[in-house]
């Protein structure tokens, strides 16, 4: 399977704490994301090249991962730095993990596979979002963004006004209701299954708790379209 | 001196891995029986049916007392054997809310217990409609979590961590042994890490001990 060319969110940034690691796919690729303790994000292959053991079963140790097969760790270039069997071994520099392009933009963990891509090039983006969730979908990507164009939400103040989807990027997506936006992420999981990760543009002031659950709930009936096809007519969502 | 309390146990078994979180997470001293739960279904004979007719485990002995079923097992020992309450709380919603998600570690998540049941034991059923089962289970877990980082709140049912999390943790923390990665449950990953760095925290083969 092939993806496309550019960058690609893995992940809401605060669901990958310091110190901690978890598996994700992206276009059928078995990928690592990990947060060492200086708060740097990685995106690797999900590999150890050892036993072909996953990283994202392993545990971050400073500012190394280590794989809970055999615990060989590697530090934040990929590079093997330590092999616990044999401690004195001055560790060959062909043992390496791929390492891929990271960037944290708009609350979220963004990477490619196009070793030569640059940073993204995305309109200005906000400094402060509130994170909503990263939300799983038995769908494929491409239906998503449609469903989302037929179902926005309302804002969360209850001001009206018309919505607004504007795709920044193939992955980046923003939508303007009413006086509030939401940037969302598109991320493709395999054929079959997708990701949305949810954030509002604004201060954790104004949307941390009520805003939150407002488009949450919102998040909630988009899943219900998008995986049985049927809408759940609510006051969280606008009529198509 | 004998322990007070005794605990028919089988290691790999989640529902008995419950009762050992529990007991340690209490600071409770008790003992343990090995039964040949697999393959010698040894809780099926006639003197563990003598103290279980359902023939499961695990079943806790505790001074007189004799019961089976996890969940009203961690019930029993935080209510007996938790002087301040706050494994499981008294009354009012704290109390609802645990009671609420102990009912689901029994009913809604026990698909889970099955697929892994299944895919070790080799135990009868449809592996993908277990797995999808259990699945869902989850997801209904991790909705609940992420709504609870709305309200600052970091545990199922209360302010603090209560038996609801004890009864949860095991099938979220041991889905990978039936083919369900965590990759798609952020907020319980987030959850799992705080659980693990509660005092008496234990883990259990399949879950790693990270050293």
């Amino acid at each position: 399977m092939t993806i496309q060319a550019g960058w690609h969110p893995v992940a809401l940034s605060g669901s990958i704490e310091p110190g901690s690691s978890a598996g994700i796919r992206l276009g059928g690729n078995e990928l690592v994301v990990w947060r060492d303790n200086s708060g740097a994000a990685h995106v690797w292959e999900d590999r150890c090249p050892h036993r072909g053991m996953k990283l994202s079963f392993g545990f971050v140790r400073g500012d190394h991962i280590a794989c809970l097969y055999h615990g060989w760790q590697y530090d934040t270039a990929g590079q093997c730095r330590y092999i616990p069997a044999h401690p004195d071994l001055r560790v060959p520099a062909s043992i390496t993990v791929s390492v891929y392009s990271t960037a944290e933009a708009a609350g979220m963990i963004w990477t490619t596979l196009d070793p030569a891509a640059a940073l993204p090039e995305l309109p200005a983006l906000p400094e402060e979002v509130v994170p909503v969730r990263s939300l799983y979908l038995d769908c494929s990507a491409g239906m998503v963004i449609d469903v989302v164009q037929a179902m926005p939400p309302t804002s969360s103040s209850g001001g009206s006004g018309l919505a607004d989807l504007k795709a920044l990027s193939g992955t980046l997506f923003s939508l303007k209701v009413g006086e509030e936006t939401l940037l969302l992420g598109l991320q493709e999981l395999t054929g079959k299954r997708s990701a949305l990760h949810v954030v509002i543009d604004g201060p954790a002031a104004k949307y941390a708790g009520k805003g939150q659950e407002h488009f949450f709930a919102w998040t909630s009936e988009l899943r219900h379209h998008l995986e049985t096809g049927r809408a759940g007519a609510t006051s969280t969502t606008r009529a198509a | 001196m004998m322990a007070r309390i005794t605990l028919y146990n089988y290691e790999l078994d989640e529902s008995c891995y419950k009762v050992r979180l529990a007991l340690s997470m209490l600071g409770l001293e008790w003992q343990t029986v090995a039964v040949d739960a697999f393959p010698g279904a040894e809780q099926k004979t006639p003197p563990f049916l003598a103290m279980n007719p359902a023939g499961s485990l695990p079943i806790l002995r505790d001074d007189e007392m004799t019961m089976f079923g996890a969940e009203s097992i961690i019930a029993h020992l935080a209510r007996s054997h938790d002087s301040t309450g706050a494994w499981l709380p008294a009354d009012g919603a704290d109390f609802a809310k645990v009671m609420q998600w102990l009912f689901f570690a029994a009913g809604d998540l026990g698909v889970a217990g099955a697929a892994r049941r299944h895919a070790m034991f080799g135990a009868a059923g449809d592996e993908a409609a277990l797995r999808a089962g259990a699945a869902q289970a989850l997801r209904a877990m991790d909705d609940h979590m992420t709504a609870r980082g709305f309200e600052k709140k970091e545990w199922f049912a209360a302010h603090r961590p209560t038996i609801a999390d004890i009864a949860l943790f095991p099938a979220f923390a041991l889905s990978r042994d039936f083919g369900v990665d965590h990759d798609e449950y952020p907020a319980l990953r987030r959850w799992a890490r705080r659980f693990r760095a509660l005092p008496g925290f234990m883990t259990m083969p399949g879950i790693p001990d990270y050293h």
